[in-house]
């Protein structure tokens, strides 16, 4: 067994709590955990990119290697982007469409290409995956911050690696207890955007 | 034997504990950071950040000379400023186990600049070096290291890259036993007095050059030690063609031998010296090896060294022409390599990749420097000023849309290049901007340098009381050290004691922070402005903040779209839409700065 997972977004989405969790019930299930993430510095808003890799067996690289990738979460289109070239051929990805646009694209030094131009380009490559708003879905909830949690749900009815009561309950205990009502909808939320996306 | 899962630095912290370590110092840098504060949470463990990496060194020799263990803990550059005492403390040695992190960023991830401290420390210095493969390797490396530092009476390095420092593993490690040993300071001048001394003894040599001769000696016990050292092995299969993983590279090689579907002869190799006899006994046979390593062609090199000596003929490929010669490794380029070595064909030309819209970093919103630096641009436009920078979260200052600072080197470099543009003849103002840490790591010379030779520049010191760049640590412009509340050393009144003149301001507040510059600048000789504001991502958060929260808005009436905030200013909270500016209320934190930036009045 060998589960690559690579989790991309700007910083501030909360990708790394999401890769934590994943993280943790995998050692928990007693499996060979590795991981890392390449972020900026201290300042917010860079892009980051966060990788899990799960195995029986050893794992030498903590880097998923392009094109071996089991699944891409894309918190953000520019960034699913970026890295889609370590999406695995009979991988999937799930993509939040809710765009954050880049310094430069805002000053109009550098564009930032439209939804439909993203998801085009990702067509084409051939790859299967979901593209759903997460974004939406968390502010429909009532808080933007929940658009981890909604992809995290998302994750768990792609990939049947770890079961969704596994991962909600490890997100529970790693956040406070006033939040628990709603990451537990926010994940439910998530996990039923599979397949009804349009 | 407990297993947990750790990070790169924890597992190197956790060995470090293990093996009694008594005395830790380091100044912050990516991406060995978080070392130091981890070694300063074990009982019995000293920990300091020093104000910067030879002075870090310096203190760790001395606990070693006094018979603790300690541990030095830098980046790549950081090694760099502490080169001066490396090459001492080579020829003195050491007396209780004493490691070096020297961490490496290849690709130059989160640096100013991608080097292979192997040159330095074991080309250049002769010391001994582990470059550990993974987490769990640096653990098992560290400890090694401390054992062998104290046998050996040598500095033993440590040299993770970031793919190691930061990355998470399983690691299986043992208890924490500090080893409770007495400190003993023996004066022993011979060693400890690096000076062109005679020796008697010696028939009357000066001491530099036999102790140059103990170093050169002490290589063939290295040699021996990494020839049964289990961190160096081969791994056998048939073919002709032979593949040699170093630290991180074999990581990538191993993943690429997986992908490629078929056993590869590989020699893994982790030390330096290399165990000459496992590299020989690995070529023998072989046609061609291909060396993997971060970054520079070190091992590639001394393999071909070692089969000219011994007569042995085969094609040694890696950094130095077959692979790319720049930035980091992967299992990509790995097994790209490999199967056009297999092949026998050149490493095909990389093809230059499709731009995607790059996410630069700036400052947070909310950032007192956003305020300095478009205070010090206005000042600049008008007078045609030059701005030479300096490390921290200012820097991005340089970068779309502030484009202010004209230079950035390395720590300090920021005062002697402003006085050095104007000893040259530049007849127009210049400015130093440096933040606080960097100040007091290696700005204080400069200034000095500045004032004894009669410099005209400005120098701007950013002071938010901490390391911001690396996550925040104190310095001794803060009101604590890594382990207790102290009185800052306030820059400006060091500064004014050199006999600089010294100015204040808040770089909220832009009008009053162009408007002292401007006073600075009218001045001659040295002058240094203090612009005083707590970095507000660190402070904000303990509710401690050095502007009085506003709302501001856009009054769509007022603007008229120049897109003067958004071109030159570049707040996350502001961008561009239908031709009006518009402020996110969310990533606002309402410092008020980009109200001094729209000239028509029109943010509010
Ligand atoms: S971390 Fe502090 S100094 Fe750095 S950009 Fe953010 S607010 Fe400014
Ligand atoms: S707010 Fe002021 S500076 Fe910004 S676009 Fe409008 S008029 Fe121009
Ligand atoms: S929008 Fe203006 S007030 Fe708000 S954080 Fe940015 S500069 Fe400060």
């Amino acid at each position: 067994m060998k589960f690559d997972l690579v989790i991309a977004g700007v910083g501030g989405q909360g990708n790394i709590l999401a890769s934590q969790v994943v993280a943790k019930c995998a050692m928990d299930a007693g499996y060979n955990v590795v991981n890392t993430e390449t972020k900026g510095a201290a300042q917010r808003g860079g892009s980051v990119l966060s990788h899990v890799r799960i195995a029986d067996g050893e794992i030498f690289s903590p880097l998923v290697p392009a094109g071996q990738a089991d699944v891409l979460l894309g918190f953000e289109p520019l960034e699913a982007l970026r890295y889609i070239g370590l999406l695995s051929k009979k991988g999937t990805f799930i993509i939040n469409t809710a765009p954050v646009p880049t310094i430069l694209a805002n000053m109009k030094v550098d564009e930032y290409p439209s939804t439909e131009q993203i998801v085009a380009i990702i067509k084409d490559k051939g790859l299967a995956g979901h593209f759903l708003n997460a974004t939406r879905a968390a502010k429909e909830l009532g808080n933007v911050l929940l658009t981890n949690v909604v992809m995290l749900g998302a994750l768990t009815a792609v990939s049947n690696v770890l079961s969704p009561d596994v991962i909600l309950k490890k997100l529970l205990t790693m956040v406070d207890e006033k939040f628990h009502a709603d990451d537990s909808r926010a994940f439910a939320v998530g996990r039923g955007l599979i397949g009804k996306e349009g | 034997m407990q297993k947990e899962f750790m990070l790169g630095n924890e597992a190197i912290a956790r060995a470090a504990a293990e093996s009694g370590v008594k005395v830790v110092a380091g100044y912050p840098g990516t991406p060995a950071t978080e070392i130091v504060d981890l070694c300063g949470g074990y009982p019995g463990v000293y920990a300091e950040w020093s104000t910067n990496e030879k002075h870090a060194f310096e203190v760790a020799t001395a606990a070693s000379l006094t018979n603790q263990r300690s541990m030095a803990v830098m980046k790549h550059n950081g090694t760099n400023a502490a080169t001066d005492f490396l090459m001492h403390v080579n020829f003195t040695g050491i007396r209780a186990g004493m490691v070096l992190i020297t961490a490496d960023d290849p690709g130059g991830l989160s640096s100013q600049c991608e080097e292979d401290t192997r040159i330095l420390v074991h080309n250049y210095a002769h010391l001994p070096m582990f470059d550990p493969s993974s987490v769990q390797e640096a653990y098992a490396m560290t400890k090694a290291a401390f054992e062998l530092s104290e046998k050996t009476e040598l500095v033993f390095a440590l040299r993770p890259v970031m793919r190691i420092n930061h990355a998470g593993g399983m690691v299986e490690y043992g208890a924490a036993a500090p080893q409770s040993r007495p400190a003993e300071f023996v004066i022993d001048r011979k060693r400890f007095v690096m000076s062109a001394v005679v020796e008697k003894e010696s028939g009357g040599e000066l001491r530099p050059k036999m102790r140059h001769r103990w170093l050169n000696a002490k290589q063939d016990e290295l040699r021996a030690l990494m020839e049964a050292s289990p961190f160096n092995r081969a791994e056998k299969a048939p073919g002709e063609v032979g593949f040699i993983g170093c630290g991180i590279g074999y990581a990538f090689l191993k993943e690429a031998e997986r992908i490629h579907g078929a056993k590869l002869p590989i020699l893994k190799l982790s030390t330096l010296p290399l165990p000459e006899g496992k590299v020989l006994d690995f070529v023998s046979g072989l046609k061609k090896v291909v060396v993997f390593e971060e970054v520079e062609p070190v091992v590639e090199k001394l393999i071909k060294e070692l089969c000219f000596e011994h007569k042995v003929v085969l094609e040694v490929l890696g950094r130095s022409g077959y692979l790319p010669k720049e930035g980091e490794l992967s299992t990509n380029l790995v097994l790209t390599a490999v199967e056009a070595a297999l092949a026998g064909k050149p490493y095909p030309a990389t093809v230059q990749g499709q731009y995607v819209s790059a996410r630069t970093r700036t400052q947070c919103s909310g950032c007192s420097h956003r305020g300095l630096l478009v205070a010090l641009k206005e000042v600049v436009r008008k007078n045609g000023g030059v701005v030479t920078g300096d490390i921290g979260c200012h820097d991005a200052g340089t970068f779309e849309p502030m484009n202010l600072q004209a230079t950035i080197y390395c720590m300090g470099s920021s005062i002697p290049m402003a006085y050095g543009i104007k000893k040259a003849g530049f007849d127009k103002p210049v400015y130093a901007l440096i933040g606080d840490s960097t100040f007091f790591h290696n700005g204080l010379t400069g200034l000095a340098s500045a004032i004894y030779n009669g410099g005209d520049i400005t120098v701007v010191i950013a002071y938010n009381s901490t390391t911001a760049m690396t996550g925040f640590q104190p310095h001794p412009g803060s009101a604590n050290n890594l382990n207790q509340p102290v009185t800052p050393i306030d820059p400006g009144a060091v500064a004014a004691a050199m006999g600089a003149k010294v100015f204040r301001c808040n770089p909220y507040n832009v009008e009053e922070t162009a408007r002292v510059i401007g006073e600075a600048t009218a001045e001659t000789g040295v002058k240094v402005v203090i612009a005083e504001a707590l970095c507000y991502l660190k402070f904000g958060r303990e509710g401690k903040i050095s502007f009085t929260p506003r709302q501001v808005a856009v009054d769509e009436a007022v603007c008229n779209g120049c897109g003067l905030c958004v071109r030159t200013f570049g707040c996350p909270a502001i961008s561009l839409a239908d031709n009006k500016a518009a402020i996110e209320p969310s990533g606002c934190n309402g410092c008020g700065v980009c109200v001094s930036v729209c000239k028509r009045g029109a943010i509010k």
